[in-house]
C-alpha cells in the first residue's frame, strides 16, 4: 500500500506543482498570443511599416529611443509633470477633503459644485488651458491637479465621514484637543481611502498626461508619439504606447497597491467596525 | 430569474400630496443646488469686470450667454451634440454586445480570468488616446477613429466587471439549474446574466465616465465635429465664450446621461438582483 502511494502522492505533488507554475504563468498568456498574432499578421497580410510595424521594428525603435537618450528625456519629462501635478493634487484634495468631511453643511452646499466640475475635470480644461497658460509645464500640471484633486478630495471627504464618531468621543473624553483628535483618530481612520484616492487619482492622472502631451506640450511620452505620427513612424507609436502601459502598471502594481495594502492590513479595524 | 430574487419589493406607499410646504421645501432645495454657483458666476463677473481683460482671455458670462443663445438657436450646438451622442451612443452598444460576452467566458473559468486580469489592466494603462495616432492612420480623421478609441476606452471596464460578478455567483446555483436539465443558454438567461447584471451596470456607468473623456480629447485631436472640436476649434481662433459654453455643455450633458440614465438602471438592476452581491 505504502509502495503504491508513493507514486500517486508524487504525481499529485507534480500535479499541484504544475497548476501551480500554470496559475503564475497564465497572466502571459494573452500578451504571448497577442505578440503572435502580431508576428502571424504582418508574416501573413504583410501590411505596409506604417499600418503595422513588425515586432522586430518595435523592438528596435525602442532599443535606439533608450540608447540615443530620448526616451529617457521623455520619460522624465512625462514623471517629473505627473510627480508635480499629483503632489499639488493630493495636498489640496487632501485639505479640502478632510474640511469638507468634517463639515457636514459645507459638504452638502458645496456637493453640487463638486459634481459639476468633477464631471469637466482634466482633458476638458485643455483648450481654456492652452489659452491662459501656454504650452508647456504649467499646462500638463494643471490638468493633473486637476484630475488628481477631484478624485482625492471625493475618497477623502467620504473617509473622514465614515470614521464612527464614537472614536472622536473617545479621544475627546480622555482630553484630547481637536488636533489630536484629528492626528490619531480622524486622518488614520480616513488613510485607507485616502490611498485609495490618491491610487485611483495617479492613474488617472497619468491618462490625462499622456493627453495633454499629445497637444500640449514639447516634450513627453505624448509629444514622442504625436510626433511620430507626422513621419508616420507606427514602430515608435507602438513603442511609446507600450512603455506608457508599462509604466502604468508598474507605478500601480509595484509602488502604490503594495502602500495602500499594508496600509488597510494596518488601519483597515476602522473600516471592519463600520459594518457592525 | 424567479431563482435569483430574493428580495421582495417594498409594500406600496400612499404617493404623498405635495402640499404647499412641500413645494416650498422642494423650490429651496433647487436654489440650494444653484446658490454655489451663483456665487461662483458672481465671482468670475467680478474678477472680469475688474481685471479689464481682452476678449481673447476673459469675457463676462453675459458673453458666454448671449453665445449660446445664438449657437443654440441656429442649431449649431445640436449639430455638435448629436455628432457625441450618436458615437458614445454606438460604441456603449458596442461594447455591451461585444464585452459582457468575452466577459462571461472569461469569468466561467478561473485561469482565464486571471490570465485576462494583467492584459486588461494594461490595456486600461495605456489610454485609448495614446493610440490615436496609430489609429488616425488607419482610418484617416473620420468618426470611425473616435469610435475605435471610445470603444477600447469603454469596452475594459465593461468585460473586467461582467468578469468580477460572473466570478461572484455562487456555483452552486449554475450547477442546480444545469442538474435540472437546462442547456447552456438557459444557464446565462437565469444564472450569469441576472446574477452579473448590478456589476455588469457597474462596469458600464464607469466605462461611460471614461468613455465621455475620451471622446472629448479624440474630437480635439480628429477634428470631425463634435463637442471637443466645438471646445478646441473656437481655441484657434480665440473664441472664450465658445469655450467656457462648450465646457458647461459638455458637463451639463454628461451629468444629465450619468444621472438620469445610466444612474436609475443602476439602482433598478442592485435593488432587484443586488441580492447576489455580498
Amino acid at each position: 500500500m505504502s509502495v503504491q502511494a508513493a507514486p500517486i502522492a508524487t504525481t499529485s505533488t507534480a500535479r499541484r506543482a504544475l497548476g501551480r507554475l500554470a496559475w503564475t504563468l497564465v497572466p502571459a498568456a494573452p500578451f504571448v498570443i497577442v505578440t503572435l498574432i502580431w508576428i502571424m499578421a504582418t508574416g501573413i497580410l504583410n501590411p505596409s511599416k506604417e499600418t503595422l510595424p513588425p515586432v522586430t521594428d518595435v523592438l528596435a525603435s525602442i532599443k535606439e529611443l533608450a540608447l540615443s537618450g530620448q526616451l529617457a528625456t521623455n520619460v522624465v519629462a512625462s514623471l517629473y509633470r505627473l510627480l508635480l501635478g499629483s503632489i499639488l493634487g493630493i495636498v489640496t484634495g487632501l485639505i479640502g477633503g478632510v474640511i469638507v468631511g468634517l463639515n457636514r453643511k459645507l459638504a452638502e452646499s458645496l456637493n453640487p459644485v463638486v459634481v459639476f466640475f468633477n464631471a469637466i475635470s482634466g482633458i476638458v480644461w485643455l483648450p481654456l488651458m492652452i489659452t491662459w497658460l501656454g504650452i508647456g509645464n504649467a499646462l500638463a500640471v494643471f490638468l493633473i491637479w486637476n484630475t488628481v484633486f477631484f478624485i482625492v478630495f471625493q475618497n477623502a471627504a467620504l473617509g473622514v465621514q465614515l470614521v464612527p464618531e464614537v472614536y472622536e468621543q473617545g479621544v475627546r473624553a480622555l482630553g484630547g484637543g481637536r488636533w489630536q483628535t484629528m492626528r490619531s483618530v480622524i486622518l488614520p481612520g480616513a488613510l485607507p481611502y485616502i490611498l485609495t484616492g490618491i491610487r485611483t487619482g495617479l492613474g488617472f492622472g497619468w491618462r490625462a498626461l499622456i493627453a495633454a502631451e499629445l497637444v500640449g506640450a514639447a516634450t513627453g511620452l505624448g509629444t514622442m508619439i504625436f510626433d511620430a505620427a507626422e513621419y508616420h513612424r507606427s514602430d515608435i507609436i507602438v513603442a511609446g504606447c507600450l512603455i506608457i502601459g508599462v509604466i502604468a502598471i508598474v507605478m500601480d502594481r509595484w509602488l502604490l497597491l503594495p502602500i495602500e495594502r499594508r496600509t488597510v492590513r494596518r488601519w483597515g479595524l476602522v473600516a471592519d467596525t463600520e459594518k457592525e | 430569474m424567479s431563482l435569483v430574487s430574493v428580495q421582495h419589493a417594498p409594500a406600496a406607499r400612499p404617493i404623498p400630496v405635495p402640499t404647499g410646504w412641500a413645494v416650498a421645501a422642494r423650490q429651496l432645495r433647487s436654489v440650494k443646488i444653484l446658490f454655489p454657483f451663483i456665487v461662483l458666476v458672481a465671482i468670475w463677473w467680478a474678477i472680469q469686470a475688474a481685471g479689464n481683460f481682452p476678449d481673447r482671455v476673459l469675457v463676462s458670462p453675459q458673453r458666454v450667454f448671449d453665445t449660446m443663445v445664438l449657437l443654440i438657436s441656429r442649431g449649431v450646438i445640436a449639430e455638435y451634440v448629436s455628432t457625441s451622442l450618436k458615437i458614445i451612443g454606438i460604441a456603449t452598444a458596442i461594447s455591451i454586445v461585444v464585452g459582457v460576452p468575452i466577459g462571461f467566458a472569461v469569468g466561467a473559468n478561473r485561469y482565464a480570468a486571471r490570465s485576462l486580469e494583467g492584459f486588461l489592466r494594461f490595456l486600461q494603462g495605456v489610454s485609448g488616446i495614446a493610440w490615436l495616432p496609430l489609429i488616425i492612420i488607419w482610418f484617416g480623421f473620420t468618426h470611425a477613429t473616435t469610435l475605435a478609441v471610445v470603444v477600447y476606452t469603454l469596452i475594459v471596464p465593461i468585460i473586467f466587471n461582467t468578469m468580477i460578478g460572473t466570478r461572484a455567483i455562487p456555483e452552486h446555483y449554475g450547477l442546480a439549474l444545469r442538474s435540472l436539465g437546462a442547456a447552456r443558454l438557459r444557464l446565462i438567461t437565469d444564472v450569469y446574466l441576472p446574477g452579473a447584471l448590478p456589476s455588469i451596470v457597474v462596469g458600464l456607468r464607469l466605462g461611460m465616465g471614461y468613455g465621455w473623456r475620451a471622446l472629448i480629447a479624440a474630437e480635439m485631436l480628429v477634428r470631425q465635429g463634435g463637442l471637443g472640436d466645438l471646445i478646441f476649434g473656437a481655441r484657434t481662433s480665440g473664441q472664450i465664450d465658445r469655450i467656457i459654453g462648450g465646457m458647461i455643455i459638455i458637463g451639463t450633458l454628461y451629468l444629465l446621461i450619468d444621472r438620469m440614465l445610466v444612474q436609475p438602471i443602476e439602482n433598478l438592476t442592485i435593488a432587484r438582483w443586488g441580492v447576489l452581491r455580498k
